[in-house]
């Protein structure tokens, strides 16, 4: 007959299994599973996360500054999560933060940071994830004139309408080997709000405070210059005018192919728009907590200065699982896999240290 | 849009109705009272939905005339960035745009309504009816986007940069052709509206001229007019209400329309009266803005559809006044 | 309005013999005005239909029509299948809305209200309101319906319907005020009732025009970007349902994408362009013809 005393093998495994569950307890914010097969994966590695099982519709809206990045993201997540339709309105930050502050949509795309003022329209916390960035190139079009070279108080100059032909002593004392011919220089702007303005004049209040005295926003009151509508429009305006200079994202730009100039950045270093440029001046933007951070005028030799960051924004808590898988799985690739698509569209993707911290704040998402 | 021209409305609701209820046996008159109540209905319900719009719109403003006060008409400093909003400048964009729009437009399409229905050959009847209906089969944006990529440019080689030599330093034709040029211009945008509202005014002057009766043509060709003086002695008087009312309609487009002007006036808040520089207008400025924009800046915008309603309340009670005007001297003649 | 030709040629050689030279200069400028009115409307008219036709044929195939929207933008693929779909839903959920109420608020005005108070309320704010910009109107409807019952098709047609409304208003007034009293009496003593009278004499001899109103205000309506642009959403997938989910529009599928600067997205804007003119048009001449013939039905 067997005794009833357990083998002390038995207890220790037993003891040892208690604490490993508890522990499992406290430390998962995993809730009850709610019949998806796999869980969505919290952790860094998006090889977790089981996108075929990920279902319904994810809306989104904002900014248009990354929308070409989010499409071609969108594009190859349809192959990966086909019962998963994710929509991206492009209206703008402003709006796509209103749309998202009403619970119309579940996520939102924005160049610039909710203002103090406006945190009313968000009836529950919400969280900063960054994705990607882009130069805002300064396009030049000059006949006779291949390469450009500019400091920031050139710019702002140019820009305040101070500086008006080409063959002025500023852009000749940054450029001291061309040619520079007499032109007038047309300045080409945006017509409508932007984000990219928005960065631009920025950087423009950062790099060269004493030259640009206008505020900085999404709506800059420029000195007379030429409007268009859309980063598109501003290319456009850029290269049917003889002697004229604008600021386009690199996107655009290359797709209109426009000379580019290459900027002086806070090193002193003539950096090109590059996605090279821009990833180095990520890596030397200081992250906040909250990981919005500030790539404009970055230190570093080789940073590109007018770098642009954009942010997806969404909630810490989704009423239901099923929304709170899709968006983690979503930004999740965003984050992964999504990222190497970055360069195909000229957008330069997160530096290691961001894109971790990024995945870090998508495992806070939760029910609630 | 001018309100009955005359004092009393076309059909009198006094004397027909009298003679209705007297002829009728008073069986049938329920179909009467639930008719009226339908028509009474719906117009009440339009009242609701438009006054609904009225007070949310302006609701949603108050922030931004709180903020600045009666600053918001009169200042021209237009500065979000800033906390500026000032729409004097957008208000004389406005109303500039839809002046050029009517002056160019006006002509033309009287010209075309009178042609389809006094000189025209039958056969083309129908074919200019259908002409009208393309041109407003076109939409909004469509203009907008052909005048930003290919009229604007023609119109500032071609006709700005010679308007502006030749006339530029004149005395007064200067004051509109002078200063400088570019092909997004209050003129541009004025051309486009103008292209625009055509379509509406033509039609509907079109199917005003053609309800002027038999008779009164007859009469004046009895008397020995050419078909001009017969335009003038019994068509244009007749149909002078509904053309008012067509042109009316045609002006409330030209004044909010949003995303064709926005893409060719060049977004340049300035009052002046050089026709060929940029400028901005108050529906442009909105649709430019808008999407972007948040707190008091949205507010702001928001406001312009305000100070539009207000615009059109202004326009329309001068137009009366000034119908009215002519109505009177011509009914004392 | 008929003109036989034999009184056409005798009165033109009594004018002749009777009419100084200055009168008939006059007259002849005049004409010369009214003709020369047509060729200028003419001139943007070709200009603007020509450059779509030749942007936008080449996009046009079979796959144009029957596939979904692509999600990238910049290159070419998917078709306008959806947008065709949402702008014919949205604007004909307009038109169910706009038209009929703005028809019996018309009639309203004239027929029965005459200058009371309410009338002359109601006149007064639908004179205001044909000046309202689009985008105010897509924000009304956005603070009051989208925000509460998310974006969908409905929500477009209502900002819509917003739009028409005036418009539909105020041209079918004018249209009513033109019909004589004659009519009206003689249909009084032969025993009509009012509301009879309204609606087989009245309406009928008003048609033509009231047509031509609601024309304008749908043309209006299916070309207009601004008030669909957050109320609808932006969906790439088959959708006829105006009550549940994100729809496109052609409208707002010409916007997006003319300012992106690749090829495909232009190919792709003047195509949708080119489909929403045709698709006006062709409706507006249906219309026309049914209009033609009720009328002819009425007068026979």
């Amino acid at each position: 007959m067997r005794s009833t005393k357990r083998h002390p093998l038995v207890w220790l495994v037993a003891l040892l299994a208690a604490v490993g569950l508890l522990g499992a307890a406290c430390g998962s914010d995993d809730d009850s599973s709610s019949g998806s097969s796999t869980p969505p994966g919290t952790s860094a590695s998006g090889g977790e996360i089981d996108y075929e099982a990920l279902s319904g519709t994810l809306s989104g809206s904002g900014a248009t500054f990354p929308s070409a990045f989010y499409e071609e993201a969108i594009a190859e997540f349809q192959d990966v999560a086909s019962d998963l339709e994710v929509l991206y309105n492009a209206v703008g930050s402003g709006q796509g933060k209103k749309d998202l502050g009403s619970q119309i949509t579940q996520w939102a795309g924005s160049d610039s940071l909710v203002a103090e003022k406006d945190m009313g329209m968000f009836t529950r916390p919400f969280l900063y994830i960054p994705t990607v960035a882009a130069p805002i190139t300064i396009s030049f079009n000059v006949s006779g004139l291949d390469e450009l070279d500019l400091s920031p108080d050139t710019v702002a100059g140019i820009f305040m309408g101070e500086i008006t032909t080409w063959d002025a002593p500023e852009i000749e004392a940054d450029n001291p080997d061309a040619d520079l011919p007499s032109t007038a220089i047309t300045v080409a702007v945006r017509s409508d709000g932007s984000g990219t303005t928005n960065n631009f004049s920025k950087y423009l209040k950062a790099a060269s405070p004493s030259v640009f005295t206008l505020e900085a926003g999404d709506t800059v009151a420029w000195p007379k210059a030429q409007a268009g509508n859309g980063n598109s429009g501003v290319a456009q305006i850029v290269s049917q005018t003889d002697g004229a200079i604008g600021y386009v994202d690199l996107s655009d730009a290359n797709a209109t192919d426009l000379d580019q100039a290459s900027i002086k950045n806070k090193d002193g270093e003539f950096v090109a728009p590059t996605l090279e440029g821009a990833t180095a001046a990520l890596e030397g933007a200081e992250v906040k907590a909250d990981l919005t951070y500030n790539p404009l005028n970055a230190a570093g030799e080789s940073a590109y200065p007018i770098t642009a960051p954009t942010y997806v924004l969404v909630y810490t808590t989704y009423s239901d699982q099923a929304t709170v898988d899709n968006v983690t799985g979503w930004l999740t690739y965003l984050l992964t896999d999504a990222q190497d698509l970055a360069e195909g569209v000229d957008f330069a993707k997160l530096p290691t240290t961001l894109q971790e911290k990024a995945m870090a704040q998508v495992a806070k998402i939760t029910v609630g | 849009m001018v309100a009955p021209l005359t004092d009393e409305p076309k059909s009198p609701t006094g004397r027909s109705e009298d003679m209705a209820s007297a002829m009728s046996s008073g069986r049938g008159g329920r179909g009467d009272t639930v008719f009226r109540a339908v028509a009474a209905g719906a117009g009440l319900l339009v009242l609701v939905v438009l006054a609904l719009i009225a007070v949310s719109t302006t609701r949603e403003a108050w922030p931004a005339f709180q903020e600045e006060g009666i600053g918001f008409l009169t200042s021209t400093s237009w500065d979000p960035a800033a906390g500026e909003f000032g729409a004097l400048a957008f208000i004389y964009g406005t109303v500039l745009v839809s002046i050029i729009a009517l002056v160019l437009s006006v002509p033309v399409s009287l010209g075309i309504a009178l042609y389809a229905n006094e000189a025209a050959p039958k056969r083309l009847r129908k074919p200019i009816v259908y002409v009208l209906d393309l041109l407003a089969a076109i939409p909004s944006v469509v203009y907008g986007l052909w005048g930003v990529l290919v009229l604007a440019a023609v119109l500032n080689d071609q006709v700005y940069v010679r308007f502006n030599d030749w006339f530029g330093s004149w005395p007064v034709l200067g004051w509109f052709f002078g200063g400088s040029t570019g092909p997004r211009s209050f003129m541009t945008a004025g051309i486009i509206l103008a292209i625009m509202i055509t379509p509406i005014i033509t039609s509907l002057s079109r199917e005003v001229i053609a309800t002027v009766p038999s008779a009164q043509r007859e009469a004046a060709y009895g008397m020995g007019a050419t078909r001009w003086e017969m335009i003038r002695a019994s068509v244009l008087p007749w149909a002078r209400g509904g053309i008012v009312g067509s042109v009316m309609l045609g002006l409330g487009r030209a004044m909010g329309e949003t995303i064709a002007v926005a893409l060719v006036i060049g977004s340049f808040p300035q009052i002046t009266t050089h026709l060929f520089e940029q400028g901005d207008a108050l529906a442009a400025v909105v649709a430019n803005q808008f999407g972007e924009s948040s707190g008091t800046h949205r507010a702001a915008l928001v406001g312009m559809g305000v100070v539009l309603f207000l615009l059109t309340i202004l326009v329309n009670v001068s137009a009366r006044a000034i119908v009215g005007h002519f109505d009177r001297r011509s009914k004392g003649a | 309005m008929s003109e036989p030709s034999v009184v056409d040629e005798s009165h033109r050689l009594l004018l002749e013999a009777t009419t100084s030279r200055g009168r008939r200069v006059r007259n002849k400028l005049a004409t010369v005005w009214m003709v020369g009115a047509l060729v200028v409307a003419l001139i943007p008219l070709a200009w603007v239909v020509g450059y779509v036709l030749i942007k936008g044929i080449s996009s046009l195939d079979a796959a144009w029509f029957t596939e979904e929207l692509t999600a990238t933008t910049r290159r070419a693929g998917g078709g306008m299948g959806p947008a065709i779909v949402g702008t014919l839903v949205i604007t004909a959920g307009a038109t169910i809305m706009a038209v009929p109420l703005g028809i019996l608020g018309a009639i309203y005005l004239n027929e029965y209200g005459g200058n009371g108070v309410l009338a002359r309320v109601i006149r007064f704010m639908s004179d205001v309101m044909t000046g309202v910009p689009s985008i105010v109107m897509g924000l009304f409807i956005y603070t009051v319906y989208t925000v509460n019952f998310g974006q969908n098709g409905f929500g477009g047609s209502l900002a819509l319907a917003c739009l028409m409304l005036p418009i539909v208003i105020r041209s079918t007034e004018e249209m009513l005020k033109l019909v004589p009293d004659e009519l009206r009496q003689g249909s009084y003593a032969l025993g009509n009732r009012k509301w009879r009278t309204i609606i087989s004499v009245v309406l009928p001899a008003a048609f033509g025009g009231i047509m031509s109103g609601v024309m304008l205000a749908i043309a209006r309506a299916a070309g207009e970007t601004a008030p669909l642009i957050f109320t609808i959403g932006a969906a790439r997938a088959f959708n006829a349902n105006l009550f549940e989910g994100q729809m496109t529009a052609l409208s707002t599928q010409i916007f997006s994408n003319a300012r992106v600067p690749f090829p495909a997205a232009q190919d792709r804007a003047w195509g949708a362009a080119l489909t929403l003119v045709a698709i006006v048009f062709l409706f507006t001449v249906a219309a026309r013809i049914v209009s033609a013939r009720v009328a002819r039905r009425h007068n026979a």
